[in-house]
């Protein structure tokens, strides 16, 4: 492979890796406190990119009930001045993560409390996703929707170099994925890692039981996990959108899967493996040729069967430990 | 307690007179011949799924149909009604469809569905219960085919695409390498950039790469630096509108200056929100146009418009060209026997009759079919997309 086109595999995969990151630090960081998966992720991911372009355009159009519903009526006090990209952000991803708290009260609960099953829960979950889904298609259509060319994704590349006779170049939108991505990561980490949140959160994904024994209020802060988990899949659904336009309400379906792939390749439950495992699939889908780059999901899944042969708990779990 | 034998016995007893009674009570309503209560024509498209990109616009030209030409008399001063059914985007969505409108409402005939990879699975139903369908935007190989009550309105993509390769080499006579991308999973554009490939050929054109990529990707880098690097002078994309718009947009941003064809799928204004400003100068081969010049056209653009403040699309187009074949087909047996006293298999097949028969003038200028149900279509266009801001643009006819 020459130099150039390494080059900007790598740079394709760093960006795409680092939105599957993301994303699936959200299944992660509920699956590590309840030990399921939660199917509706994909549908909030798709959620956060419409609250964002709402909040940035001010309206919907095209065929939904939404039609030509104005955010921002003459008299408002944001009358004809919708957010700007940055705060439309912030909130259509604080938005996802309310959604998903919804869905926590809603279909995981009531589940919880009376015991069920953790298959119910799950398919109650997909159950969630597909309303979630269908209610989109109803209130805004089936349509497209692209951010205004003045949010970042029509700015000029970032880097554009030729090497070798062969051109190397960085899109700003990947740059700005990149670096977004790594702030929440990082944010994240402290989060989780350095806080008294943090801490309780950890106390509850190892022992709900003793977490409650030891004053936590394990409801709460399951709440709080769904929050994170939303807002995460929520930005992720933003930073893809305005990278590359929101493609209707089934925008979030591939995502979903990715980021299942992601976490049991970085190992279920762990929170460096979502990271590692969202960079994985990212660069061995950026690096598989250009003339098979449609069979890039095949081989990203194909890469997962392949390290689950050689590592059954994935690159950065546990293995199980059996008491006998 | 009774042997299982003698319950079993017991059983059939019952079962076989109840079984009798039930396959004489169906015999003797199969028997009895089912008269035309309303005028229904089914109308089969996707409104949900990825596909509603297309589906909606076609909702939209059938129900202007039935608006218009019932303002203008229906069938013959008696109003026609549309009973829609959703596909979806998939076989199943579209046999379910299918199913409801023949034996649930009855329809005389059925103007669907949408993709022609449903078509092939749906219309054969159809053709079994003999109902007529007129295919609206089915143009893959081989749909006429499927039997004698399938014709389509759709021109096939064989005959609509290779318009485009000759207007690119009109605009720019020195293109020599050319740059083909698809969807590989999409079987309308990997059927779609077989006839752009052959055609480059036979207009002497070197196909210098061929890119593949899936309807779902949104990220196309890998095959615009490919594309890029190849220094190719034209683009020739088959793909639907979400990712073949992503992917105009990309090529842009990312540097390629040189003219874009757009196939079948990029046929439609869902694709200008999608590349903004950036769909500007793309060249897409059609089987209708706003600006064909005949008068059943004009009003339907002049009506179309001041409905729905946009010129009407390919697929709202064809979709009112479906449901009017139906009426005008319908108009001439009305007149010979109203329709009110036929029996509904006699209509339908009566119904197919006429299509066949038929001379129709259209928005896509005068159609007929030939006795596969092929449609005989003269005019065809190329349009280039012209961006007045990000949001609005139309097809600008190229002559």
């Amino acid at each position: 492979m020459e130099l150039s086109q390494f080059i900007q595999n790598l740079m394709n995969g760093l960006a795409i890796g680092s939105v599957y990151a993301i994303f699936a630090l959200g299944y992660t960081l509920v699956f590590s406190i309840l030990g399921i998966i939660n199917f509706a992720h994909g549908a909030v991911f798709t959620l956060g990119a419409y609250f964002t372009y709402t909040l940035v355009v001010g309206q919907f159009e095209n065929n939904g009930l939404l039609k030509g519903v104005n955010l921002f009526p003459d008299g408002s006090p944001f009358s004809g001045q919708p957010l700007t990209f940055a705060l439309a952000t912030l909130l259509g991803a604080t938005l996802a993560g309310l959604v998903a708290v919804l869905i926590e009260r809603l279909a995981f609960r009531p589940m919880r409390s009376r015991g069920a099953d953790p298959l119910l829960a799950l398919v109650s979950s997909l159950g969630v996703a597909l309303v979630i889904v269908n209610l989109i298609q109803l209130l805004v259509g089936a349509e497209i929707y692209n951010f205004p060319s003045d949010a970042y994704g029509d700015t000029p590349p970032a880097l554009s170099f030729t090497l070798g006779g062969k051109i190397v170049i960085i899109r700003t939108v990947q740059v700005i994925i990149f670096a977004v991505s790594l702030v929440m990561l990082v944010i994240l980490g402290y989060v989780i890692g350095r806080t008294k949140i943090g801490k309780a959160l950890r106390a509850v994904a190892e022992s709900p039981t003793t977490a409650s024994l030891l004053g936590i209020s394990v409801d709460r802060f399951i709440l709080i996990t769904f929050f994170l988990s939303g807002f995460l899949g929520g930005l992720a659904g933003t930073l893809v959108g305005t990278a590359f336009g929101v493609a209707g309400p089934y925008f979030g379906v591939v995502y979903g899967l990715k980021g299942l792939a992601v976490i049991v390749l970085g190992g279920l439950g762990s929170i460096p493996g979502a990271v590692a495992g969202g960079l994985v699939i990212g660069l061995a889908e950026a690096f598989v040729p250009p003339e098979f780059s449609a069979y890039k999901d095949a081989v990203a899944f194909a890469l997962l069967f392949v390290i689950l042969l050689v590592r059954p708990q994935g690159l950065l779990g546990r293995a199980a430990i059996q008491k006998v | 307690m009774r042997h299982p034998a003698q319950r079993r016995s017991q059983l059939s007893s019952f079962i076989r007179p109840a079984l009798g009674a039930t396959l004489a009570l169906s015999l003797s309503l199969g028997a009895q011949a089912q008269k035309v209560e309303t005028i229904s024509i089914g109308v089969a498209v996707a409104q949900t799924s990825n596909t509603a990109l297309l589906g909606q616009e076609q909702v939209i030209g059938a129900k202007f149909a039935e608006k218009f030409l019932n303002g203008r008399g229906g069938i013959n001063g008696t109003p026609f009604k549309l009973v829609f059914q959703d596909t979806g985007g998939d076989e199943a969505g579209a046999i379910n469809a299918f199913q409801n409108l023949i034996t649930k409402d009855r329809v005389l005939g059925i103007v669907g569905p949408t993709l022609s990879q449903q078509a092939f699975a749906s219309d054969p139903i159809a053709e079994r219960a003999r109902v007529p369908v007129l295919g609206p935007s089915n143009t893959a190989k081989g749909i006429p085919q499927i039997g004698n009550f399938i014709a389509r309105v759709s021109a096939p993509v064989s005959v609509v695409a290779p318009n485009a390769v000759r207007q690119a080499l009109k605009l720019d006579p020195k293109i020599k390498e050319v740059a083909v991308l698809y969807a590989q999973n999409d079987a309308f554009s990997t059927s779609e950039t077989g006839t752009f490939q052959q055609t480059a050929k036979d207009q002497g054109l070197t196909v210098a790469t061929v890119q593949k990529f899936q309807t779902t990707d949104t990220d196309f880098t890998t095959q615009v630096t490919a594309v890029l690097n190849a220094k190719v002078d034209l683009v020739i994309i088959s793909g639907l509108a979400a990712d073949g718009g992503n992917l105009v947009k990309q090529l842009r941003q990312l540097g390629y200056k040189g003219l874009i064809i757009g196939g079948n799928g990029l046929n439609t204004s869902n694709m200008f929100p999608v590349c903004q400003k950036l769909c500007d100068g793309v060249i897409i081969a059609q089987a209708y146009s706003p600006a064909q010049p005949s008068a059943a056209n004009q009003v339907f653009v002049k009506e179309y418009t001041a409905q729905y403040k946009k010129a009407p699309p390919q697929f709202a187009a064809q979709a009112y060209a479906g449901v009017q074949v139906m009426v005008e087909a319908l108009k001439v047996i009305d007149r010979k026997k109203k329709l009110n006293t036929w029996d509904l298999d006699d209509l339908r097949a009566e119904l197919n009759k006429q299509i066949l028969l038929g001379k129709y003038n259209t928005p896509l200028g005068p159609i007929a079919f030939d006795k596969e149900g092929e449609v005989i279509q003269k005019e065809f266009y190329v349009a280039q997309i012209r961006m007045k801001d990000a949001k609005t643009g139309s097809f600008v006819y190229l002559k």
